[in-house]
């Protein structure tokens, strides 16, 4: 350690290692994942998200939702996941492709929200859980405003008070868009291949 | 009592006085913040409607600000102040540039302020221990930049060739974290990396911040502390560079834990699980290093809370890799387990750690002991209750939680139902570790206060009656 030169050397070498392995490594991996494209449904997956789902990504970001919420189904052998119907298979790198910032997550408060929009159907379905909490989600009032009953807003009365609707804010749009955006029900080829389970006998061979 | 050294205020403590002082009190002051948003952050998990009609509360926003305010405020400031200290005292070089060192200073707390406020606005990354958004982040680089710069001309400007293994991790502490801060800040906010790579840029940078940055400072205190106070050297000390290289080494693979199942390549989470079992050898290294600190409760005040640091960091060590194991992390993964880790890392082996070199360092760059020796047990007794009860809590709330999700069958509200005993014992917790904070401060405050009033410098040993 008496080589101050060297000690320095030897210092950024290891962190610079370290960044070359794990984030070097795995952008050169996965930059190379794209779209995939399923020639039966003439259609590429996962498909891009809207705009408007996409501000709503930032709603989700600024509120912090991924303190509570994961999104990231575990595969079968790691928990329940997809015993709780949180999806209909384990969550690929794929998925994420046009997610500008993947919210994966660490603590479940709450469900997971991968594929949350096969369960909710609608927007109404979301702005009901906003508006009125559920026991592990506080109400979040400051998402919807008020206007005089019969008012044309263009938007989903989510209940009246004192003879005045409320309805969703601009906000609450964009974020019912995104969580509804949530769904990667599809299976891609490649994952699946290299996913897929071996036969017994097949792998009994000699 | 006896096996205090006495203190010698030298030219290093005293030229750089007011700066280190400014980053304690800063430090400390961001403590306090910190303790009361997570307990607002922990009330809210127990009681969702808790501040929550506040877009500034919303739980996601309180977690985003409480860690900023304890990482870049409590444990940013302390870690700056407890490096640039021992470089200059161990290298007998003063530090260089007081004033420049005084104004980074000012400019970083300016910058953390900014941060925490913008969270609270509404403009946290989402990424974690990033949180601030990216228009402040090249202040605070600049900032640490040239905060650490003294540090770094210490070491290169000792007096001595020889160095000792409390030099090796300050100095690596202050010259790595400017590397590890601007590379997070290019690829993950100036040109962001897309999808599941971003995740993996984020737990490199998130792990690496913890075990480059912060905990090497914690050791240098250890490393530097438990000869000192026990007057005893450190044993086999022939080990010591292979410990400090195993958690450079090792460490800096250890950012894919948290993605175990999850969808990045298998290979990442396997990589930092098989790091994570080679960090054993560096645990194994400093318990057989500071066997005095490790058993040094019945000792000096200052002793018991190294000794509480390091028992923390290697039960926290054990835990993370039984928690890397299939069957237990598909049990906790997700849970408020992790939570519970990460207390007893950063609150329990960092903070205890870095406390022991602030009751050492106070009155040598003050010139003055501590006001009051019944104030620094009060804090021990305090936070180390405090940080026990939480990470109890905590660890049971999440072994509830884990239970309770491992049944298809139950609903969150069972869950929740499940974890919230848990979750109430850590929340008591949390209000004594408030109690510790704000004793620490004012005691913190008395000693610059008094340090300002007397002009006598004293030269026995700081709290000569307490330690």
């Amino acid at each position: 350690m008496k080589n101050g030169p060297i000690f320095f050397l030897c210092l950024l070498a290891s962190l610079t290692f370290s960044w070359a392995g794990l984030a070097l490594a795995s952008h050169r991996q996965l930059s190379a994942v794209a779209p995939y494209y399923d020639v039966a449904e003439a259609k590429a997956f996962p498909e891009p998200m809207s705009g408007i789902a996409a501000r709503g990504q930032l709603v989700y970001q600024d509120l912090g939702c991924a303190s509570c919420h994961t999104q990231q189904v575990r595969r079968g052998d790691l928990g329940n996941d997809l015993d709780r119907k949180w999806g209909t298979r384990q969550s690929w790198a794929r998925d994420y492709i046009y997610q500008g910032r993947p919210q994966l997550g660490l603590v479940r408060v709450g469900p997971d929200l991968a594929n949350v929009g096969a369960r909710l159907t609608s927007a109404a379905d979301v702005y009901k859980l906003l508006h009125q909490g559920t026991a592990t989600m506080p109400a979040y009032a400051f998402l919807f405003s008020e206007s005089p009953a019969g008012a044309q807003t263009g938007a989903i009365a989510v209940g009246q008070v004192d003879g005045r609707q409320v309805v969703p804010t601009r906000r609450a749009m964009d974020l019912a868009a995104y969580v509804l955006s949530l769904n990667s029900p599809h299976v891609y080829g490649p994952e699946a291949a290299h996913n897929a389970v071996k036969p017994a006998a097949e792998e009994h061979k000699p | 009592m006896s096996s205090q050294p006495k203190a010698i205020i030298s030219e290093s403590d005293t030229t750089s006085r007011g700066p280190l002082a400014l980053l304690l009190v800063s430090a400390f002051g961001w403590l306090i913040l910190s303790t009361v948003l997570s307990l607002i952050g922990t009330i809210q998990l127990h009681t969702p409607s808790f501040l929550a009609s506040c877009a500034a509360f919303t739980h996601g926003r309180v977690e985003a600000m409480q860690e900023s305010a304890f990482i870049y405020g409590w444990a940013g400031n302390a870690a700056f102040a407890v490096s640039l200290w021992l470089l200059s005292a161990l290298g007998g070089s003063p530090l260089r540039g007081p004033g420049l060192l005084a104004t980074a200073t000012a400019f970083w707390n300016l910058g953390v302020t900014a941060g925490v406020v913008a969270i609270a606005a509404g403009e946290a990354t989402s990424i974690p221990f990033l949180q601030m958004p990216g228009y402040i982040q090249p202040l605070l680089f600049v900032a640490a930049a040239a905060i650490t710069t003294p540090g770094v001309l210490a070491w290169t400007g000792r007096s001595t060739d020889s160095t000792y293994a409390s030099q090796w991790y300050a100095v690596a502490a202050i010259f790595l974290f400017p590397w590890l801060f601007s590379a997070a800040q290019v690829m993950l906010l100036a040109d962001p990396v897309h999808g599941i790579t971003q995740t993996i840029v984020a737990g490199w940078f998130s792990q690496n911040l913890i075990a480059l940055w912060l905990l090497p400072v914690a050791l240098a205190s250890a490393y530097y502390l438990v000869p000192k106070l026990s007057g005893r050297p450190v044993a086999h000390y022939q080990f010591a560079k292979l410990g400090f290289w195993a958690l450079v080494v090792f460490g800096a693979w250890t950012g894919g834990r948290h993605l175990i199942g999850g969808p990045a390549p298998v290979w990442v989470p396997t990589v930092a699980v098989v790091a994570l079992y080679l960090l054993l050898f560096h645990y194994v290294i400093v318990a057989v290093n500071l066997p005095a600190g490790l058993f040094g409760w019945n000792s000096s005040t200052t002793l018991r809370f190294v000794a509480f640091g390091l028992t923390a960091y290697l039960l926290n060590g054990l835990g993370d890799v039984l928690a890397s194991s299939h069957a237990i992390n598909e049990l906790l993964d997700f849970t408020y387990f992790s939570v519970a880790q990460g207390k007893l890392l950063l609150g329990g082996a960092f903070s205890f750690l870095i406390y022991a070199a602030v009751y050492e360092m106070g009155p040598r760059i003050t010139g003055i002991p501590w006001p009051s020796a019944g104030l620094i047990r009060a804090h021990f007794g305090v936070a180390a209750l405090g940080t026990v009860v939480t990470v109890l809590g905590l660890a049971f709330a999440g072994w509830s939680q884990g239970h309770a999700l491992a049944v298809t069958a139950n609903g969150f509200a069972a869950i929740a139902a499940a974890a919230k005993p848990g979750l109430l014992i850590a929340t008591a917790g949390e209000f004594l570790l408030l109690g510790a904070a704000i004793i620490a401060f004012i005691h913190l405050v008395r000693l610059q206060v008094e340090s300002c009033c007397s002009e006598s410098v004293v030269s026995d040993s700081p709290a000569k009656s307490a330690t």
